[in-house]
Formats: C-alpha cells, sequence, structure tokens
C-alpha cells in the first residue's frame, strides 16, 4: 500500500511538462553549479570544465551527477539534491549538450527525505548550529542530522527540559594530567603508542594525541555540560530540546 | 660590471634601517610562508646571482603522487629539513639537501562539506612551523598540528564546521609568537568571516575576530538590516606579523554578496568610505588579544569580487624626506595601497594592470572616484577580472633595489548581477562573471618591478598568457617566477632582462623559495597547473594550449664544483 501511495507521488512529481524540468533544472544549475568559480552560466565557461556541447549522453551525466568525481572538487550530488531536483539538473545539463529529448523520470536512489518541522523545531534546529553564537552553539560537539562535529557521542536520550539539561550527569569526563597540568577529557583511545583524547578545557575541544608514559588519566571531573551552554537562555534551550526530541532516534 | 656585494650591503643603511632589513630578510632557512613575517619573499643568499644563474641545474626531484590537484604550496625549511604539503594534505619531511623522505603524513579523507561550495575545492597553500609542531588547515577545516621531529599528530581542533559554512582553511597558517593565526574562505557564500588564534602548544582557542561586526559592535551600523549576518569577509590567506608594534596585519575578503549590493547596502549611502565594514580592508589586531587597532577600507562597497585578501609587506621606507614604518597592499583589481602601519594613514597608491575600467582613479586621500559598478539587468565588461590582476600568489620585495615585483594579468570579465537570496553555505556571488580575453592585444599578462614609495613602473616583461605564481627576489639580483607552459625562469631584478629559464614540466600555480644547506643556495619551485577555480578557469581563455597538471617539487643549485 506504502509504495503504491509512493508510486502516485512519483508520477504527479513528474507529470511536469520537459520545458518545466528544464527550467527547473536551470535554477538547481545557477544555484549548485554555475557559479563562475565551477561551471559557469549555462555550462560555458568558469573555474572547472565546460559542460555546454561537450557530447556527454545522459547516462553519464546522471553517475557523473550522482557520484561525483573522486579526489577531485566535484561532489557527489546524490545524497545533496531532492530526487525531482536531481533528475531536473540531468536534464538540463543533458539539453545544453544537445540531447533533444531528456528523460524526466527519476531514477536511482532518493535524496534525503525532507523532515516537515514544527516552527518552534525549526527554531530549535537553527540555535542548535547558529552561527552567531561561534564555538558556544550546541553542534561545536554534536552532530545532529549531518550538521555539527562529532566529539561527543551520538544523543541517544533527550533531557526533558532545560533544568534537566542543565543537571546532566556526564561520568564518561575524566581528568587528563600531562606534564603539570591537569584537564577535563573525553577519552577517544587508549592504545599502547598512544592515548587519545579531547581536552574539554575551552571550546572547540582539541584532540590531543600523548605518548601513555607522558599522560596520567584519573577518573571524575569538574566539567560540567551547564558550564558550556551559558549562550542559550532556558527558551532557546527549550526549543533545542523540542527539535531534538523529534530528530534523535533512540 | 657587477658591483661587489659588499659595496652594496655597505650602502644599504642608508636606505633601509637595518631593524626592518633583519626581519624582512631569510637566510639559510625559509621559516615562514612569506619568507619572514614581513612576507618579503627575500633571500639574503647570493651564491646564485646574475653572473652564474645560467648554470643552475636541478640538483633533486620530488614527487609528491599525490595528484587530485597542483602543488601549490609554499615549502617551509628550518635545519635543513624541508616541511611541504600536497593538495590532499600528505605532508612530507624531506632533507632539504638530497629530496629524501624523513616522515610523512596522510591526512585521512575527509568528509566532504556542502556540495557545490568551497569546502569542495582541494588544495593547501602551505604548513607553518613553530614550537617543535607543523600545523596546516584541512578541506574539513581542522588546524592540524604534526610533532616537527616524527610527524605523528599531537593535536587537532576542528575551525567550523564546513557542512555549515561551505568553508574551510587552506591557506598558510601564520605563527605569531605563541600562537598560530588562521583565516578561511567562504566570503563568495553566506557566510561571515573571521579569524581565529589558536595556542600553538595546546591548540586551544586564544581569540577570535570577526571580520563583519555582529549587533552593537561598532561598524555593525554599515550594514544594512541583517546582512552583517552573511557578510563574507572571509581573510583567506595569510597575514604578517610586526613584533615590534606587536600588530597583525591581515587582508579582508570581499562583502558578500559580491556583485549586487541591494540586500546589504542602504539607499543613498556615501560610497567613499567605510561601506560594508571591515570586508575589503586592510585591518591591524593586537597580536595577543585580537583587538582591532586600525582598519583601511581599500574597495568600500566591493561589487566586483575584488578581495583585499592578499598579502601584507611590511617594510621602513623614508617617505617625503621621513623615515615611515610603512606596509604595501595590492587587492586584486591590482590597484596597490602603501598606509603607514602603524596608524593606518593613506600614504599613496599605484594601480598595477595596464586594463583598468572599474574606476577612473584614486583621490590624493585614497578614494576612489568613477566607480563603474554592475547593475542588474545588464551586462558589463569590467576590467580586471574576478581572477584578479594578481591572484593570491604574492609579490616579493627587494631591500636592495628598492622593488616590488609582481606578475599582473590583463583579464576582463562580463559581469551579469542577479538578485537571488542567500542560504547559509551556499555561494552567495549574485552573479555570471565569465572572463573574456581584452582585443587587440598578444600578451595578456607581465612581470613589473615597482618603486612602492615613488610609485613608479621601474620595468615590465610582457608574456603571452598569465602568470599565476609567487615571485621569488633573492640578494643575487634575481627574480625567480614560473608560467603556466611549464618554464621556471629568472629575470635580472635592476632591468628585467631574462637570464635563465627551465622547462619543469608542468605549469606553475605555486611558489618558489630559496634556503641554504651546508653553505650551498637551492632554489626550490613547485609545479602541477590548477585543474579547478581561477587555473581552471583560464584554460578556456587559451584553448589551443595546454597547461599541464601536477604535483612535483624541482630544486635547483649551481653544480658542485662550478660555484
Amino acid at each position: 500500500m506504502k509504495i503504491l501511495l509512493f508510486l502516485v507521488i512519483g508520477t504527479v512529481a513528474n507529470a511536469q511538462s520537459l520545458p518545466e524540468v528544464l527550467k527547473q533544472g536551470e535554477s538547481v544549475f545557477n544555484k549548485s553549479c554555475a557559479t563562475g568559480y565551477c561551471h559557469g552560466a549555462r555550462g560555458t565557461t568558469g573555474g572547472a570544465p565546460r559542460l555546454a556541447a561537450r557530447g556527454f549522453d545522459q547516462n553519464f551525466i546522471n553517475n557523473t551527477v550522482t557520484r561525483g568525481v573522486q579526489s577531485t572538487a566535484m561532489p557527489a550530488f546524490g545524497t545533496a539534491l531532492s530526487r525531482a531536483d536531481l533528475t531536473a539538473v540531468v536534464a538540463y545539463v543533458a539539453s545544453l549538450n544537445g540531447v533533444a529529448n531528456p528523460a524526466i523520470v527519476s531514477s536511482g536512489p532518493a535524496g534525503p527525505p525532507a523532515v516537515r518541522l514544527s516552527a518552534e523545531d525549526a527554531r530549535g534546529r537553527d540555535l542548535f548550529s547558529d552561527s552567531v553564537r561561534g564555538f558556544g552553539r550546541c553542534s561545536t560537539c554534536h552532530e545532529i542530522a549531518g550538521i555539527g562535529i562529532p566529539v561527543a557521542t551520538p544523543i541517544a536520550k533527550v533531557p526533558a527540559d532545560a533544568a534537566a539539561l542543565k543537571a546532566l550527569a556526564t561520568p564518561q569526563v575524566s581528568t587528563a594530567t600531562v606534564g603539570s597540568e591537569s584537564m577535563p577529557a573525553l577519552m577517544v583511545s587508549k592504545k599502547a603508542d598512544a592515548v587519545i583524547f579531547y581536552d574539554l578545557t575551552s571550546a572547540p575541544p582539541v584532540l590531543r594525541t600523548e605518548t601513555p608514559a607522558s599522560v596520567q588519566t584519573g577518573d571524575g571531573s569538574s566539567w560540567r555540560h551547564s558550564s558550556v551552554i551559558g549562550a542559550y537562555n532556558d527558551a532557546e534551550l527549550a526549543a533545542i530540546l523540542s527539535y531534538l526530541r523529534v530528530t534523535v532516534k533512540p | 660590471m657587477r658591483i661587489p656585494a659588499f659595496l652594496v650591503v655597505a650602502l644599504l643603511p642608508a636606505l633601509v634601517p637595518l631593524r626592518a632589513q633583519d626581519a624582512g630578510v631569510t637566510h639559510a632557512d625559509w621559516p615562514h610562508y612569506g619568507g619572514t613575517q614581513f612576507s618579503w619573499r627575500y633571500s639574503a643568499l647570493d651564491q646564485v646571482n646574475t653572473s652564474n644563474v645560467k648554470n643552475l641545474l636541478p640538483a633533486w626531484i620530488f614527487q609528491t603522487g599525490d595528484y587530485s590537484e597542483y602543488l601549490g604550496s609554499t615549502p617551509i625549511v628550518v635545519d635543513g629539513v624541508m616541511y611541504l604539503i600536497s593538495a590532499s594534505e600528505r605532508v612530507f619531511a624531506l632533507d632539504a639537501a638530497k629530496g629524501t623522505v624523513i616522515w610523512q603524513y596522510r591526512y585521512p579523507t575527509p568528509r566532504r562539506g556542502i556540495a557545490g561550495s568551497h569546502s569542495d575545492f582541494i588544495q593547501n597553500r602551505g604548513v607553518a612551523v613553530s614550537d617543535g609542531k607543523v600545523i596546516f588547515g584541512t578541506r574539513d577545516n581542522f588546524l592540524v598540528a604534526l610533532d616537527q621531529k616524527t610527524g605523528r599528530e599531537v593535536w587537532k581542533v576542528s575551525v567550523d564546521d564546513p557542512k555549515q559554512c561551505g568553508c574551510n582553511n587552506l591557506s598558510a597558517p601564520l605563527i605569531v609568537k605563541d600562537k598560530v593565526i588562521v583565516g578561511g574562505n567562504g566570503g563568495d557564500q553566506a557566510h561571515r568571516g573571521y579569524l581565529t588564534a589558536f595556542y600553538t602548544k595546546t591548540g586551544r582557542v586564544a581569540w577570535r575576530w570577526y571580520v563583519v561586526p555582529g549587533p552593537g559592535e561598532k561598524g555593525n551600523e554599515t550594514w544594512k538590516g541583517d546582512s552583517w549576518r552573511y557578510g563574507g569577509g572571509a581573510p583567506w590567506l595569510t597575514g604578517s606579523f610586526d613584533p615590534e608594534l606587536n600588530l597583525v596585519y591581515w587582508g579582508t575578503g570581499n562583502a558578500a554578496a559580491d556583485f549586487y549590493d541591494a540586500d546589504r547596502v542602504a539607499p543613498g549611502t556615501n560610497k567613499s568610505r567605510d561601506v560594508n565594514l571591515y570586508t575589503a580592508s586592510v585591518v591591524a589586531l593586537d597580536a595577543d588579544t585580537g583587538k582591532l587597532r586600525w582598519h583601511f577600507q581599500e574597495v568600500p562597497d566591493d561589487l566586483w569580487d575584488f578581495d583585499s585578501a592578499y598579502e601584507v609587506i611590511l617594510m621602513d621606507r623614508q617617505i617625503r624626506g621621513q623615515m615611515r614604518k610603512i606596509l604595501v597592499h595590492m587587492n586584486k583589481s591590482g590597484l596597490t595601497f602603501v598606509l603607514d602601519r602603524t596608524t593606518g594613514e593613506f600614504l599613496s597608491s599605484f594601480n598595477a594592470p595596464e586594463l583598468s575600467n572599474w574606476i577612473s582613479g584614486v583621490t590624493e586621500d585614497g578614494k576612489l572616484v568613477g566607480r563603474d559598478e554592475p547593475v542588474l539587468g545588464k551586462t558589463k565588461n569590467l576590467c580586471p577580472s574576478t581572477a584578479g590582476a594578481k591572484s593570491w600568489n604574492s609579490m616579493a620585495y627587494s631591500p636592495r633595489t628598492g622593488f616590488l615585483y609582481t606578475p599582473t594579468n590583463e583579464i576582463c570579465n562580463d559581469i551579469t548581477p542577479n538578485d537571488s537570496k542567500p542560504s547559509e553555505g551556499r555561494f552567495y556571488m549574485n552573479g555570471d562573471f565569465p572572463m573574456r580575453l581584452p582585443p587587440n592585444r598578444s600578451t595578456y599578462s607581465h612581470v613589473d618591478a615597482w618603486d612602492p614609495v615613488t610609485s613608479k613602473k621601474i620595468w615590465s616583461v610582457p608574456y603571452k598568457y598569465v602568470l599565476l605564481s609567487s615571485m621569488l627576489a633573492t640578494a643575487g639580483d634575481l627574480v625567480f617566477t614560473g608560467d603556466p607552459e611549464g618554464n621556471f625562469f629568472a629575470l635580472d631584478a635592476r632591468n628585467g632582462d631574462r637570464l635563465w629559464s627551465f622547462q619543469t614540466g608542468a605549469g606553475h600555480r605555486g611558489a618558489s623559495i630559496s634556503y641554504s644547506v651546508n653553505g650551498r643556495q637551492y632554489i626550490a619551485v613547485t609545479t602541477g597547473w590548477q585543474q579547478t577555480l581561477v587555473g581552471g578557469g583560464v584554460v578556456g581563455l587559451f584553448p589551443e594550449e595546454s597547461f599541464r597538471d601536477g604535483s612535483t617539487l624541482v630544486v635547483f643549485a649551481l653544480p658542485e664544483g662550478s660555484r
């Protein structure tokens, strides 16, 4: 039943006429590909290879756009664009290569599913990685939905409210002593030749690699999660928690 | 007849005081990206000179094996060891006399940032060496420190999240006392640029300075509405440092959006000074705190993507009878400003390109006049192009001649603005700008010698295509650079005579340095033509030519016994 519904939606999306799809493709191209440092408007010039009138067939274009070109600046758009946008931009580039009737039916894996967020959750999402807060933002240490630096292990349980977030126990934070200096540490690995941990003294955390002889580690730390979330007020923290509740998969 | 070197040296103190001389000159080592923190790219070594340069031969060659992009980094040499980074962050410590590998390090393949953003481009402009560490930026926007002796990772810290900002830091960090300072790219995107200082010992942040001031900060009032949030200004190259004044100097990038200003500049704004601060400016920051001491905006309301992110050259010179601490700074338009580096006071300017139609001139107090701005709904042919009268490659300065040596390109572009809205970390240039060759020319670049005090061009040597490699000046009165056809060549610093040339096999988009080991002078040059960005863009202008890719370091010296 679910599959059927999906097919119906697919048909509706593909009910666009060719000129409509090409127009959409041009719009996607202008935002993601055309900038003069890359392929230029209509794929004619730029810092990356010319794309117009190269004799590319649609299959080749689809593969290249979807998978990217390894070890070059050409990224894989297969996971970055929606399926409709991907199909449209491939058809558009095909049209630049003289393909008279490019296929406009989607195939292959879909892009990331669109998550519908309430206004409050969307605000929470924006606050989570708000660049105006510099290193004080959550995404300095946490990665959610592909945004942020995964210093901490993935968030598994979302605190009930701002007070619970501030009181969060962090037993995994220990103390590392290098020379005469002790620092709060998040241990990553201890091997025979290297001890690797995050120094949490200040934000952003610094990944340190020490020899086992040069570092001493001890359980417990005076570090508190409440000391690193001061860039947000309680209402903002509540919005962030609300966003996490709809995003975090337990 | 060649003047004996000791006579010239004896005469020098009259022209240049010893202090600046010492601070700007390299000797056996090449310790910083710009040679020294004064960014002269000048070596005091004179074993190779105008009379024997014709005998230069390769001493050793090093292939990085990383052919993902060109080798464009400036090598660092300390105590006979060379530290070299390739485009995909492979770092090598090499015996600088023989080219043998002491250690090597490969940065793990990073996760990619936003597809179709600045974070996709692969390149690296160099490492910094200090405090027993080799420090460099990465494509996924970390700053990494390796142990200088072993190449093992010591610390690693995230500068920003490329999955959000679409940005990274691929220029050489600047060492300033106990800190290492990095800028970053992304200023042609919806992004707000900044400089960040980290302690070399621990990797912890010491300070961050935002190019675009936030609400409540001075300068924020020069931005319309909320446009400061994505105002660009990314300081994407490497700055300079004057230890005596304790000031860090840095050039900042263009405002975003590049070619369309209605969302960032209020109607009726006076564009003669201070629009969208502190973009397209030279700034002086306190080295310890990162606090702004002074600024000079070169392109108020930069609508041409002219940046001002380039190198800042510090020197002391007699100006109108008075010894002044000055800095010389060229932006992408080729317009070059001479400022008092203590106060930021404008002293003079000169314009390097022959073709320059975006302004009609500069007033005696440094203001732009006769601006020809891109206009929504129109296409205008404007010169120079966004590729730059000079690209990011550096000039050189010789205290022996008192001249600056710079490559200059004569390329225009057709700018067609649009009024797209910003999306964080995505390109926010708001325009198309294909490069165009100007009509009725047979050469499209030249190497020039300029006197920054008199604003006079001393000599100029034309070249057929474009020049996108840094300059090197030496006390042997030589100026070195390379061209896209693969020639690495030496000019006479006094008159521009071409004295020597060697075909290295691939285009030049990087830098050359000079150093010595056990009394033997070496000259090293990186090779390999850039396949994307400006390097890739100019290939389309000269379809009959093949500017070859690669990633090889070629090191020259006089043959043993011929010195």
